[in-house]
């Protein structure tokens, strides 16, 4: 679309389009959905999409009847990260020098709730959080339990992907929501657990975002480096199966090692491993990055070079200057006190705490299951400072959401690219597809 | 520079009403004047689109809004933390009044002493002195507050705050907030109509305007959602909106969807979808109504509707990421 068509398209007095009116106001909207500050205390939990949710959850809802006239509920939010999550270390070089400042995506989920305050408190109801961090899987699953035994029905699990699969198999039947915001494996979304949730993008849906752009540029063929960690596998074997399905051309699936070992050479060495093939580009998976860091400008070909290096996808990059992304950004700055700038991993924390406050706030009951029920609905819409309204994917629960493709200190493009296109929603082109799912929406 | 780009087809009607735009204009230069956030300045174009002048302002310059007497602009500038006064004569910025971080959209007091001001960073509306230059009331809103309204009594202020979804009522005298208003998503600005009673809200990413029954602070009916032929809902991003001042045309811009929809202010009907720029944001209307303005925030140009055909007659490229458009008429 420019802005000088050669024929401006008109529909003259509405012919065969007109106004579409979406009852949203107070008249008509059901029990569950967005209108007027109301407080509709519910003790009912029926019809939800929680199993066993018994009596712990009449006498919550009990309880808040009873706490205050006007302004009822204080909700606690369970937010569970990993000590010492690898994740998260600085990156540090082996001098010590600090490439990037360690990670601790719980300061968005603090911004979501944060943010949001005022309309919470608008609604009568006061979110916190309840910060924990776990030792290992079975300490994890432990305090989820503790948590929804405490009454908390909203946990953030901030886990790395194998922990979390653990926690997710043992809280299957707790009264708890588990939203899982910083582990991306397909695996976990495969689980079609109804009281599981996804706000950070999928291994697919960051894989789909490097496919998209490639076809979008017709850099068509493509070689593999890989590392030898599970984790580097689990990520080429994301971009292998877009890759696939978009019909590039893989011209070879390589696995580097980090030792300088003379015997090993065509491993280790930047031009050997990208010598011999030709290619437009070479996407590296490198969950760590030390070896993705020296690959720059180090190909056998003059060649670019994207994934753990280069251009990267993410939820979120603080050089995003539209749709008041920079006001998110700035306000996380203020918030981590400087420290470091906001990163993919603070993005998904801040939305799911934004997602479960503005559930709350617009539910118009402070029945936790009838929340739950409206923030997987399709009424439920959610600002991410990315320029689209976002909801949750009805058969697995996965945040539909925008992608960046970003430099150290710019972003060069966004997916979903025009080029493709969606029966239903374009955000649908990145990640799992409802056909594809191993889901089906309830 | 300014070059113009002009539809086939419609350039018989631009020459029509660009030839019976002189008799119409009783007062005022007739100067079109374009806010561009990223060009850091205030481009001023005249009634043929003839580039007049290129004012630098502050930074990321804005909201604009006249004076009373249309003899100062005032443009709020994010980046710089100031709403600069341009002396519309010689187009020359002729002061600067220093606000609170990021001012976005403001609004004068009936009387013209003070300004209400959103500053996005710090989520407070602030009320300026014009006079002294003192902040005399600094009232906390939800995250982002961006659209301002002040009632033409004074008494009542509205602003919407982008990340609450809300739209806070404040009490001028009190400067506090006595109601807030649950919208849609990340409401954006308003409208009042002539007559008073209906506040019209803007709610960009769930792609609904919201009606305010002014006498009661209540939503009033349904939601609106316009969606063009070819395009899905999601892909409608309303921002900036213009009423007619006999209360019976309302102009929306669709963000992204690229289109300015004419509504019947009454009926709520569609009386026609423009295509315009990308990213179609502020929308004004010349004083004789038979032009609209549409600011096209990513196409880098402003789109001229013919109010008598509801169709687009020609865009203007005008600078980096046009923001609003005013009009000395």
């Amino acid at each position: 679309m420019t802005s000088d068509p050669s024929a401006p398209y008109t529909s003259p007095f509405g012919g065969g389009v007109g106004a579409k009116r979406r009852v949203r106001g107070p008249s008509s909207a059901p029990s569950v959905g967005q209108g007027p500050l109301t407080l509709t205390l519910s003790p009912k939990g029926e019809g939800t999409l929680w199993p066993h949710l018994g009596k712990a959850l009449l006498s919550l809802a009990a309880a808040l009847v009873m706490g205050s006239a006007a302004i009822a509920a204080d909700v606690r939010i369970g937010y569970l990260g990993l000590k010492d999550d690898l994740r998260y270390h600085p990156e540090v070089a082996y001098t010590r020098i600090e490439i990037a400042p360690a990670l601790n995506p719980v300061e968005g989920a603090r911004l979501g709730i944060n943010d949001l305050k005022i309309v919470t408190d608008a609604a009568g109801v006061s979110l916190s959080l309840d910060e924990q961090q776990a030792t290992d899987a079975a300490d994890a699953s432990a305090k989820v339990a503790a948590m929804a035994a405490a009454g908390e029905r909203f946990v953030i699990l901030d886990l790395p992907g194998d922990v979390a699969r653990e926690v997710v198999a043992a809280s299957a039947a707790l009264p708890i929501t588990l939203v899982n915001a910083t582990a991306p494996q397909d695996a976990l979304r495969d689980l079609c657990q109804p009281n599981l949730v996804h706000t950070g993008a999928s291994d697919r849906m960051v894989a789909d975002t490097y496919t998209q752009f490639l076809r979008h540029r017709n850099w068509t063929k493509v070689l593999i480096l890989v590392g030898n960690l599970p984790r580097d596998k689990e990520i080429a074997d994301a971009f292998e199966a877009s890759a696939r399905r978009l019909r590039l051309d893989i011209r070879d699936r390589r696995e580097f090692t980090l030792s300088t070992d003379p015997a090993n050479r065509e491993a280790n060495n930047t031009l050997l491993i990208t010598g011999g093939t030709d290619y437009d580009v070479v996407f590296i998976a490198d969950s760590l990055g030390e070896y993705a860091r020296y690959l720059d400008y180090a190909t056998r070909l003059p060649r670019p070079v994207i994934g753990a290096t280069g251009l990267t996808a993410s939820e979120w990059h603080w050089s995003w200057d539209r749709d008041g992304a920079t006001q998110v950004t700035l306000r996380f700055q203020r918030l981590a006190e400087g420290r470091r700038l906001m990163s993919g991993p603070d993005w998904s924390t801040w939305i799911a705490a934004k997602s479960i406050a503005t559930a709350y706030a617009k539910a118009r009951t402070d029945d936790p299951a009838k929340v739950y029920e409206y923030m997987r609905g399709s009424r439920f819409t959610i600002d991410g400072s990315k320029g689209y309204r976002l909801n949750f994917r009805p058969w697995d629960g996965q945040l539909r959401m925008p992608m960046v493709l970003a430099t150290s200190n710019a972003i060069t493009e966004a997916a979903p690219f025009p080029e493709f296109l969606h029966q239903t929603n374009e955000l649908d082109t990145l990640g799992v597809d409802q056909p594809e799912s191993k889901c089906k929406a309830p | 520079m300014i070059d113009r780009r002009t539809f086939i087809g419609a350039g018989a009607a631009l020459l029509a009403t660009a030839a019976a735009m002189p008799a119409a204009r009783a007062k005022g230069t007739g100067m079109i004047f374009v806010s561009t956030e990223k060009g850091n300045e205030v481009v001023v174009l005249d009634q043929s689109l003839n580039l007049v002048k290129r004012i630098a302002t502050s930074r990321r310059p804005r909201d604009m809004h006249f004076n009373a007497g249309k003899d100062l602009l005032y443009v709020a500038c994010g980046d710089d933390d100031a709403i600069d006064v341009i002396d519309v004569a010689t187009l020359e910025v002729v002061d600067s009044i220093p606000t609170g971080p990021s001012p976005e959209v403001f609004a004068f007091s009936p009387d013209e002493k003070i300004i209400y001001v959103s500053n996005e960073e710090d989520s407070r509306l602030e009320a300026i002195d014009l006079e002294t230059r003192v902040s005399i009331q600094d009232i906390p809103t939800g995250a982002e507050p961006e659209g301002v309204l002040v009632m033409p009594d004074g008494k009542t202020a509205y602003v919407t705050s982008e990340v609450a979804d809300m739209v806070h009522v404040v009490d001028t005298t009190t400067g506090a907030v006595t109601k807030n208003i649950l919208v849609g998503t990340r409401p954006r600005r308003f409208i009042l109509t002539p007559d008073q009673s209906e506040l019209w809200v803007s709610c960009e990413l769930s792609s609904e305007i919201f009606i305010i029954d002014t006498a009661t602070n209540e939503i009033k009916g349904e939601s609106l959602i316009y969606v063009p032929d070819g395009f899905r809902e999601e892909d409608v991003t309303p921002v900036g909106m213009a009423v007619t001042r006999d209360g019976s045309k309302v102009l929306i811009s669709l963000g992204r969807a690229n289109h300015v929809v004419i509504v019947d202010a009454r009926s709520h009907d569609v009386l026609s979808y423009v295509l315009v720029g990308r990213r179609a944001w502020s929308v004004d209307l010349s004083s004789d109504e038979t032009k609209a303005y549409v600011a096209n925030g990513l196409s880098d140009d402003i789109t001229v509707i013919d109010m008598a055909s509801m169709k687009a007659t020609v865009s203007v490229p005008v600078g980096r990421v046009p923001h609003s458009v005013v009009i000395d008429d």
